[in-house]
């Protein structure tokens, strides 16, 4: 059904991004954060209208996208992420830029397309949205366009992202060729039923798609724009990239793998969980060598998307109840991560506004100058490498469940090792925080009152879900219920 | 008829193809009289002779030129298709194209308001 009103709360970000220009274009002289406070009242308002949402029957537009508590998760989940990042950007862009409108337009934008690509069913439409999340984020991590940094970023993120991008159509062609349908549903369907002799072209079609999804959320061996587009990209989009960009990948993932592509799990599910082993123990061990803190954190995030394979991986090698289950852990632990990542990157701009500095031996004696950014950074790193009280732990533990629960025993084995080898990397930061002299003439400072504000309650947030996981992971719960209802027909059709 | 059956028209077009392009190219190479001299090396320009490396730079200001022309270039491909079909198709799709042709005519008046058009 032709349903306009499904997506409101997108019209609300959309039209708060034109807004935005708009308000550049008609007072030029305002000062540069006004926009920032007026892109942050604009995602505020989209967040409020989503959450109305929450609860309502699965509506379905065209057979191309649904919306279900699977959307509304990811509509929270991309609101708070742009209003998080239009604060952290206030006072970052202002410093650096003169004209910050299209920043804020293309953030929300970006916000749209990763909601979109967590309500599409059809290939194409996920397909265009995942180009408007891309897009947006090109420019994006650009947007410093005096610093060569930036700009390098940007080049390597927009060549290896059309690559990605090509190969994602190619097997999404080859998917069409194979089954005569671009949904999800019917590929399901024609994959099934397909003839004997075309297990090649099913398995070059998975193959080539594991590949392009693979590289938008930066797998190993398809990580390599990962570590450049992070360091040059301007610090608020780095987090971004972080988080939101992170999960519309996994949205993507979730609704193509547990629908689409389920009946052929055999194809796929071994390649997956190699690809979940490699990206983990490739990005904590090359984390352990960098010098930048943007650079370590691309490693770390490489090795969380590696985490959050494994429950990918669980959902090839499970049944039905397996798979859901692993689907909900995956929400948890992105709800989790994103978080942590929040409050890092709230602590990280705080003390990049002062210093300028982005390397790792620029943060020593923080303890001594700023201890509450020292105690963010250092909970929110905790937090990642998965210690106790903090988000990491309880969505970690699940996630490895979910992984056991499926048979992958190694994988999860191996994800704990690796948790292992993050914490040395990570506790490496913190040495420089807590054991070292700060710089000479440095004294005790107080952190700026809306970043120290952000980091401190999104530090409550990640504490509250360590301690006290259960409303976070009833939603997910609900979520991945959701997901699993509009693809029973798929699973039903498993071996 | 097996799945690759069906493309194997497209494999023999595509071979048919190659065939045709090398026969022509090697034939012109085999067959045709040659003569080296300077003047063949040197640009061609409608009969003048060229002034300067034919390296020159184009000013990096046409970029935008170039990006806004190529939107309204490509605008026409997709109102062509939909010129000649929307009489037989329901009644929204007409609306469709005005809603994309006011998108993309806002995005003009944004350029236009933020001074791309202007030569500085």
């Amino acid at each position: 059904m032709r349903d306009f009103t499904l997506f409101i709360p997108e019209y609300i970000a959309a039209g708060a991004a034109i807004g935005v220009l708009a308000l550049e274009l008609a007072l030029p002289r305002l000062r540069r954060d006004a926009l920032a406070w007026a892109t942050a009242a604009g995602a505020a308002a989209w967040l409020i209208a989503a959450l109305f949402y929450v609860g309502d029957a699965p509506g379905d537009f065209e057979g191309l996208l649904r919306t279900d508590a699977f959307t509304a998760y990811f509509r929270i989940l991309a609101a708070g992420a742009v209003l998080a990042v239009a604060l952290l950007s206030a006072r970052y862009l202002r410093d650096r830029t003169r004209a910050a409108g299209e920043y804020y337009g293309l953030l929300l934008m970006a916000g749209a397309g990763m909601t979109l690509l967590s309500a599409a069913r059809e290939l194409l439409t996920a397909y265009v949205a995942l180009e408007l999340l891309s897009f947006s984020l090109y420019v994006l991590v650009g947007y410093l366009k005096r610093d060569a940094r930036s700009n390098e970023a940007s080049l390597k993120y927009i060549l290896l992202g059309a690559f990605s991008s090509a190969m994602l159509l190619y097997g999404i062609s080859l998917l069409y060729g194979l089954t005569g349908s671009t949904t999800y549903a019917g590929v399901a369907e024609g994959l099934a039923a397909r003839g004997e002799g075309t297990d090649l072209a099913a398995l070059a079609a998975i193959m080539l798609i594991v590949a392009g999804v693979g590289f938008k959320v930066s797998a190993a061996p398809f990580h390599m724009w990962a570590p450049d587009a992070y360091q040059g990209a301007p610090l608020p989009v780095t987090a971004f990239l972080a988080t939101a960009s992170k999960a519309a990948g996994f949205a993507l993932i979730l609704r193509l793998f547990t629908e689409a592509l389920a009946v052929d799990a055999l194809e796929w599910r071994a390649a997956i969980a190699a690809l979940a082993a490699i990206t983990m123990t490739a990005g904590n061990l090359l984390a352990i060598q960098q010098t930048n803190l943007k650079r370590l954190l691309a490693y770390s995030s490489i090795g969380q998307a590696g985490y959050m394979l494994v429950a990918v991986a669980a959902i090839g090698y499970g049944d039905a109840a397996a798979a859901q289950n692993a689907s909900s852990a995956l929400l948890l632990h992105i709800a989790g991560y994103t978080l942590s990542t929040m409050a890092l990157f709230a602590a990280l701009v705080a003390h990049y506004n002062r210093t300028g500095d982005e390397s790792i031996e620029g943060l020593r004696g923080l303890s001594a100058t700023q201890p509450f950014l020292a105690l963010v950074i250092s909970a929110s790193l905790f937090s990642f490498a998965g210690l106790p009280f903090f988000a990491g732990f309880a969505t970690k533990l699940l996630l490895f469940q979910a992984g056991t629960g499926a048979g992958l025993l190694w994988l999860a084995g191996l994800g704990a090792a690796n948790s292992f080898i993050s914490l040395y990397y990570y506790l490496m930061v913190m040495r420089r925080m807590y054991l070292f002299d700060p710089p000479e003439g440095q004294t005790r400072i107080r952190p700026p009152a809306l970043l120290g504000a952000m980091a401190g309650l999104l530090l409550l947030g990640v504490v509250f879900i360590g301690v006290y996981p259960g409303p976070v992971f009833e939603a997910t719960d609900g979520a991945a219920a959701a997901l699993f209802e509009a693809s029973a027909a798929a699973f039903a059709r498993l071996p | 008829m097996s799945f690759y059956d069906t493309w194997a028209a497209i494999l023999i077009a595509s071979i048919a193809g190659f065939i045709l392009v090398f026969t022509a190219l090697v034939g012109a190479r085999l067959l045709g009289p040659f003569a080296r001299e300077r003047g063949k090396g040197v640009s061609y320009e409608c009969g003048m002779l060229p002034t300067g490396r034919n390296w020159s730079q184009v000013h990096v200001r046409y970029y935008l030129f170039a990006i806004m022309f190529l939107i309204f270039d490509v605008e026409t491909i997709f109102i062509f298709p939909w010129a000649v079909t929307f009489l037989d198709l329901p009644g929204f799709v007409f609306w469709y194209m005005f809603v994309f042709i006011t998108v993309l005519g806002a995005g003009l008046l944004y350029a236009w308001r933020r001074g791309v058009l202007e030569w500085r």
